[in-house]
Protein backbone atom coordinates (compact mmCIF):
# COMPACT_ATOMS: atom_id res chain seq x y z
CA UNK A 1 0.00 0.00 0.00
CA UNK A 2 0.86 3.45 -0.84
CA UNK A 3 1.85 5.26 1.83
CA UNK A 4 0.40 8.88 0.95
CA UNK A 5 2.29 10.79 3.75
CA UNK A 6 5.62 9.69 2.88
CA UNK A 7 5.13 10.32 -1.03
CA UNK A 8 3.93 14.04 0.37
CA UNK A 9 7.07 14.26 2.42
CA UNK A 10 9.10 13.10 -0.88
CA UNK A 11 7.42 16.06 -3.27
CA UNK A 12 7.86 18.74 -0.16
CA UNK A 13 11.67 18.06 -0.62
CA UNK A 14 12.02 17.69 -4.29
CA UNK A 15 9.81 20.85 -4.72
CA UNK A 16 12.01 22.56 -1.63
CA UNK A 17 15.53 21.25 -4.04
CA UNK A 18 14.51 23.98 -6.08
CA UNK A 19 16.69 27.00 -6.10
CA UNK A 20 15.21 30.47 -7.35
CA UNK A 21 18.15 33.65 -8.34
CA UNK A 22 16.95 35.95 -5.91
CA UNK A 23 18.02 38.73 -8.37
CA UNK A 24 15.77 37.78 -10.90
CA UNK A 25 13.20 36.54 -8.97
CA UNK A 26 13.34 40.23 -7.40
CA UNK A 27 12.79 41.43 -11.23
CA UNK A 28 9.88 38.93 -11.99
CA UNK A 29 8.06 40.35 -8.50
CA UNK A 30 8.46 44.08 -9.69
CA UNK A 31 6.76 42.66 -13.44
CA UNK A 32 4.51 41.21 -12.22
CA UNK A 33 2.84 44.22 -10.31
CA UNK A 34 1.41 45.39 -13.79
CA UNK A 35 -1.01 43.30 -13.07
CA UNK A 36 -3.03 45.55 -10.53
CA UNK A 37 -3.98 47.56 -13.65
CA UNK A 38 -6.72 44.82 -14.26
CA UNK A 39 -8.29 47.36 -11.27
CA UNK A 40 -9.72 49.31 -14.06
CA UNK A 41 -10.75 47.22 -16.30
CA UNK A 42 -12.82 45.48 -13.55
CA UNK A 43 -16.78 45.89 -14.86
CA UNK A 44 -19.01 49.09 -12.73
CA UNK A 45 -21.05 46.95 -11.38
CA UNK A 46 -22.24 46.88 -7.33
CA UNK A 47 -20.77 43.68 -6.50
CA UNK A 48 -17.01 44.43 -8.32
CA UNK A 49 -17.16 47.90 -7.02
CA UNK A 50 -17.11 46.42 -3.27
CA UNK A 51 -14.39 43.81 -3.99
CA UNK A 52 -12.47 47.27 -5.21
CA UNK A 53 -13.13 49.13 -2.93
CA UNK A 54 -12.36 46.08 -0.09
CA UNK A 55 -9.54 44.14 -1.34
CA UNK A 56 -6.62 46.26 -2.16
CA UNK A 57 -6.56 47.49 1.18
CA UNK A 58 -6.70 44.13 2.54
CA UNK A 59 -3.82 43.17 0.86
CA UNK A 60 -1.84 46.34 1.68
CA UNK A 61 -3.09 45.59 5.38
CA UNK A 62 -1.92 41.78 5.31
CA UNK A 63 1.51 42.53 3.83
CA UNK A 64 2.03 45.68 6.35
CA UNK A 65 0.99 43.07 8.95
CA UNK A 66 3.76 40.60 7.94
CA UNK A 67 6.39 42.90 7.83
CA UNK A 68 5.53 43.63 11.17
CA UNK A 69 5.85 40.04 12.49
CA UNK A 70 8.77 39.72 10.37
CA UNK A 71 10.36 42.95 12.31
CA UNK A 72 9.61 41.67 15.80
CA UNK A 73 10.78 38.57 14.67
CA UNK A 74 7.60 36.75 15.01
CA UNK A 75 7.78 35.17 11.95
CA UNK A 76 11.68 33.86 10.34
CA UNK A 77 13.30 36.15 7.67
CA UNK A 78 13.41 33.32 5.78
CA UNK A 79 10.06 32.87 4.30
CA UNK A 80 10.60 36.31 3.04
CA UNK A 81 12.85 35.42 -0.13
CA UNK A 82 14.87 38.33 -2.23
CA UNK A 83 15.33 40.83 0.53
CA UNK A 84 17.99 42.82 0.64
CA UNK A 85 20.75 43.07 3.57
CA UNK A 86 20.04 46.69 4.16
CA UNK A 87 16.30 45.42 4.23
CA UNK A 88 16.92 43.18 6.75
CA UNK A 89 16.03 45.52 9.63
CA UNK A 90 14.21 47.87 7.83
CA UNK A 91 10.67 48.20 5.79
CA UNK A 92 10.83 46.17 3.07
CA UNK A 93 10.66 47.39 -0.74
CA UNK A 94 7.72 45.23 -1.00
CA UNK A 95 5.72 47.53 1.45
CA UNK A 96 6.70 50.81 -0.04
CA UNK A 97 5.51 49.24 -3.40
CA UNK A 98 2.43 47.99 -2.20
CA UNK A 99 1.54 51.16 0.12
CA UNK A 100 2.84 53.38 -3.14
CA UNK A 101 0.73 51.49 -5.77
CA UNK A 102 -2.88 51.59 -3.88
CA UNK A 103 -2.39 55.45 -2.79
CA UNK A 104 -2.50 55.52 -7.11
CA UNK A 105 -5.00 53.21 -7.39
CA UNK A 106 -7.33 55.08 -4.98
CA UNK A 107 -6.55 58.61 -5.07
CA UNK A 108 -5.06 59.73 -8.52
CA UNK A 109 -6.47 60.17 -11.80
CA UNK A 110 -6.33 56.73 -13.79
CA UNK A 111 -4.33 59.05 -16.31
CA UNK A 112 -1.61 59.72 -13.69
CA UNK A 113 -1.86 56.00 -11.83
CA UNK A 114 -0.76 53.91 -14.55
CA UNK A 115 2.35 55.19 -16.23
CA UNK A 116 3.50 55.98 -12.15
CA UNK A 117 2.67 52.35 -11.58
CA UNK A 118 4.32 50.71 -14.90
CA UNK A 119 7.21 53.20 -13.99
CA UNK A 120 7.83 51.04 -10.92
CA UNK A 121 6.85 47.88 -12.06
CA UNK A 122 8.44 47.79 -15.43
CA UNK A 123 10.96 51.12 -15.67
CA UNK A 124 12.71 50.19 -11.99
CA UNK A 125 13.76 46.49 -12.97
CA UNK A 126 15.23 48.34 -16.40
CA UNK A 127 16.88 51.01 -14.94
CA UNK A 128 18.53 48.51 -12.08
CA UNK A 129 19.62 46.30 -15.10
CA UNK A 130 21.33 49.22 -17.10
CA UNK A 131 22.72 49.98 -13.34
CA UNK A 132 24.00 46.82 -13.13
CA UNK A 133 25.40 46.21 -16.19
CA UNK A 134 27.01 49.89 -17.63
CA UNK A 135 27.42 53.33 -15.77
CA UNK A 136 25.08 55.20 -14.38
CA UNK A 137 25.53 58.37 -17.15
CA UNK A 138 23.38 55.35 -19.49
CA UNK A 139 21.00 54.96 -16.33
CA UNK A 140 19.97 58.23 -16.65
CA UNK A 141 19.93 58.64 -20.37
CA UNK A 142 18.19 55.53 -21.12
CA UNK A 143 15.89 55.44 -17.67
CA UNK A 144 14.83 58.91 -18.77
CA UNK A 145 13.54 57.70 -21.81
CA UNK A 146 11.69 54.99 -20.79
CA UNK A 147 10.13 55.85 -18.07
CA UNK A 148 9.11 59.27 -20.65
CA UNK A 149 7.47 56.18 -22.92
CA UNK A 150 4.98 55.60 -20.20
CA UNK A 151 4.06 59.00 -19.96
CA UNK A 152 3.52 59.09 -23.75
CA UNK A 153 1.87 56.07 -24.12
CA UNK A 154 -1.02 56.82 -21.42
CA UNK A 155 -1.21 60.37 -22.46
CA UNK A 156 -1.66 59.80 -26.54
CA UNK A 157 -5.22 61.00 -26.52
CA UNK A 158 -4.27 64.38 -24.67
CA UNK A 159 -3.03 67.72 -26.27
CA UNK A 160 0.38 67.63 -28.05
CA UNK A 161 1.78 70.18 -25.91
CA UNK A 162 0.28 68.37 -22.71
CA UNK A 163 1.90 64.72 -24.08
CA UNK A 164 5.46 66.97 -24.18
CA UNK A 165 5.02 68.34 -20.71
CA UNK A 166 3.83 65.46 -18.83
CA UNK A 167 6.19 63.01 -20.60
CA UNK A 168 9.31 65.17 -19.73
CA UNK A 169 8.13 66.10 -16.04
CA UNK A 170 7.00 62.28 -15.60
CA UNK A 171 10.31 61.11 -16.78
CA UNK A 172 12.44 63.74 -14.60
CA UNK A 173 10.70 62.67 -11.46
CA UNK A 174 10.51 58.89 -11.95
CA UNK A 175 14.28 59.00 -12.15
CA UNK A 176 14.82 61.51 -9.41
CA UNK A 177 12.39 58.86 -7.33
CA UNK A 178 14.54 55.84 -8.50
CA UNK A 179 18.13 57.40 -8.18
CA UNK A 180 17.71 59.39 -4.93
CA UNK A 181 18.23 56.49 -2.39
CA UNK A 182 17.15 56.91 1.24
CA UNK A 183 17.24 54.63 3.83
CA UNK A 184 14.21 55.09 5.22
CA UNK A 185 11.94 55.78 2.45
CA UNK A 186 12.66 53.36 -0.34
CA UNK A 187 12.82 54.04 -3.89
CA UNK A 188 9.95 51.66 -4.72
CA UNK A 189 7.31 54.42 -3.36
CA UNK A 190 9.52 57.46 -4.68
CA UNK A 191 9.81 56.26 -8.44
CA UNK A 192 5.72 56.46 -7.91
CA UNK A 193 5.10 59.01 -5.84
CA UNK A 194 7.07 61.59 -7.06
CA UNK A 195 6.24 61.64 -10.78
CA UNK A 196 2.44 61.55 -9.69
CA UNK A 197 2.37 64.74 -7.32
CA UNK A 198 4.31 66.35 -10.31
CA UNK A 199 1.28 65.34 -12.70
CA UNK A 200 -1.49 66.00 -10.03
CA UNK A 201 0.40 69.62 -10.11
CA UNK A 202 -0.02 69.74 -14.16
CA UNK A 203 -3.13 68.01 -13.79
CA UNK A 204 -4.84 71.17 -11.19
CA UNK A 205 -3.16 73.67 -13.86
CA UNK A 206 -4.81 71.85 -17.21
CA UNK A 207 -7.88 74.02 -16.81
CA UNK A 208 -6.07 77.09 -16.02
CA UNK A 209 -3.88 76.37 -19.44
CA UNK A 210 -6.88 76.36 -21.83
CA UNK A 211 -6.51 72.51 -22.38
CA UNK A 212 -8.82 69.77 -22.16
CA UNK A 213 -8.52 66.84 -19.83
CA UNK A 214 -7.35 63.73 -21.87
CA UNK A 215 -9.79 60.54 -21.88
CA UNK A 216 -8.94 57.61 -19.61
CA UNK A 217 -6.97 54.92 -21.57
CA UNK A 218 -8.83 51.61 -19.96
CA UNK A 219 -12.96 51.84 -19.75
CA UNK A 220 -14.19 49.37 -17.55
CA UNK A 221 -15.47 46.37 -19.10
CA UNK A 222 -18.74 44.87 -19.38
CA UNK A 223 -17.47 42.09 -18.55
CA UNK A 224 -18.96 40.32 -21.68
CA UNK A 225 -16.07 37.89 -22.12
CA UNK B 1 24.54 52.92 -0.58
CA UNK B 2 27.39 50.32 0.40
CA UNK B 3 27.95 47.78 -1.91
CA UNK B 4 27.30 44.84 0.63
CA UNK B 5 24.03 46.20 1.78
CA UNK B 6 22.78 45.23 -1.98
CA UNK B 7 23.44 41.80 -1.55
CA UNK B 8 20.67 39.76 -0.81
CA UNK B 9 19.81 37.88 2.74
CA UNK B 10 21.10 34.46 3.01
CA UNK B 11 18.70 31.72 4.22
CA UNK B 12 19.29 28.63 5.99
CA UNK B 13 15.88 26.37 4.49
CA UNK B 14 14.45 23.83 6.62
CA UNK B 15 13.15 21.86 3.40
CA UNK B 16 11.33 19.01 5.42
CA UNK B 17 8.90 21.48 7.56
CA UNK B 18 6.84 23.37 4.29
CA UNK B 19 7.01 24.59 0.62
CA UNK B 20 8.83 27.48 0.50
CA UNK B 21 6.87 30.70 -0.15
CA UNK B 22 8.56 32.06 -2.83
CA UNK B 23 8.04 28.51 -4.66
CA UNK B 24 4.20 28.71 -3.56
CA UNK B 25 4.22 32.68 -5.19
CA UNK B 26 6.04 31.24 -8.51
CA UNK B 27 3.21 30.36 -10.09
CA UNK B 28 1.07 33.47 -9.69
CA UNK B 29 4.29 35.24 -10.42
CA UNK B 30 4.70 34.68 -13.87
CA UNK B 31 0.86 32.95 -15.04
CA UNK B 32 -0.97 36.48 -13.53
CA UNK B 33 0.39 39.19 -15.56
CA UNK B 34 -0.02 36.92 -19.17
CA UNK B 35 -3.68 36.49 -18.38
CA UNK B 36 -4.16 40.33 -17.67
CA UNK B 37 -2.06 41.23 -20.30
CA UNK B 38 -4.23 38.41 -22.51
CA UNK B 39 -7.28 40.07 -20.95
CA UNK B 40 -6.19 44.14 -22.26
CA UNK B 41 -5.88 42.34 -25.55
CA UNK B 42 -8.69 40.77 -25.77
CA UNK B 43 -10.90 43.31 -24.31
CA UNK B 44 -9.69 45.47 -27.23
CA UNK B 45 -10.62 43.05 -29.70
CA UNK B 46 -13.84 43.03 -28.51
CA UNK B 47 -14.48 46.49 -28.14
CA UNK B 48 -12.34 47.79 -30.08
CA UNK B 49 -11.98 45.69 -33.22
CA UNK B 50 -15.53 44.59 -33.36
CA UNK B 51 -16.80 46.94 -32.10
CA UNK B 52 -15.22 49.53 -34.80
CA UNK B 53 -14.27 52.04 -31.82
CA UNK B 54 -10.43 53.62 -31.85
CA UNK B 55 -11.25 54.30 -27.90
CA UNK B 56 -9.76 51.02 -27.08
CA UNK B 57 -6.59 51.22 -28.70
CA UNK B 58 -4.52 52.05 -25.58
CA UNK B 59 -5.63 48.27 -23.92
CA UNK B 60 -3.99 46.95 -26.57
CA UNK B 61 -0.96 49.32 -25.93
CA UNK B 62 -0.74 48.17 -22.28
CA UNK B 63 -1.62 44.58 -22.88
CA UNK B 64 1.15 44.30 -24.80
CA UNK B 65 3.61 46.29 -22.30
CA UNK B 66 2.34 44.20 -19.37
CA UNK B 67 3.17 40.71 -21.49
CA UNK B 68 6.38 42.01 -23.45
CA UNK B 69 7.38 43.42 -20.09
CA UNK B 70 7.46 40.44 -17.91
CA UNK B 71 8.26 37.70 -20.33
CA UNK B 72 11.39 39.81 -20.15
CA UNK B 73 11.79 39.20 -17.14
CA UNK B 74 10.27 36.04 -16.25
CA UNK B 75 12.49 34.51 -18.81
CA UNK B 76 15.54 34.64 -16.75
CA UNK B 77 14.30 34.42 -14.18
CA UNK B 78 12.83 31.07 -15.07
CA UNK B 79 16.42 30.43 -16.86
CA UNK B 80 18.03 31.05 -13.20
CA UNK B 81 16.19 28.47 -11.81
CA UNK B 82 17.43 25.54 -14.24
CA UNK B 83 21.53 26.48 -13.53
CA UNK B 84 20.68 26.86 -9.98
CA UNK B 85 18.61 23.41 -10.20
CA UNK B 86 21.81 21.79 -12.16
CA UNK B 87 24.46 23.10 -9.89
CA UNK B 88 22.44 21.32 -7.11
Amino acid sequence: MVNVADKLKDAKIKINSLDFDAHWYRRAFHAFGASFLIYYLLPDVYLINLLKLWIPPLIVLFVIILEVLRLTGKISSDHFFGLRMYEKKRVGSYVFFAVAIIILLRFFPQQIAIPCILCATLGDPIIGEIRRRYSMNYVYIIGFFVCMYFFIITWFKADVFLIILVSIVGGLGALIGETKKFWWLDDDFMIQMIPAILLLIIWIGIPHLGLSYPDVIISSSFMHW
Amino acid sequence: MVKKEMEYVKKQYYFSKIIRTEILFTPLLIGLPLIVGSFFIYDWYIRGVIGNCTAYNGELILGIIIIIGNIAFDMPFIKSLKVLSKKK
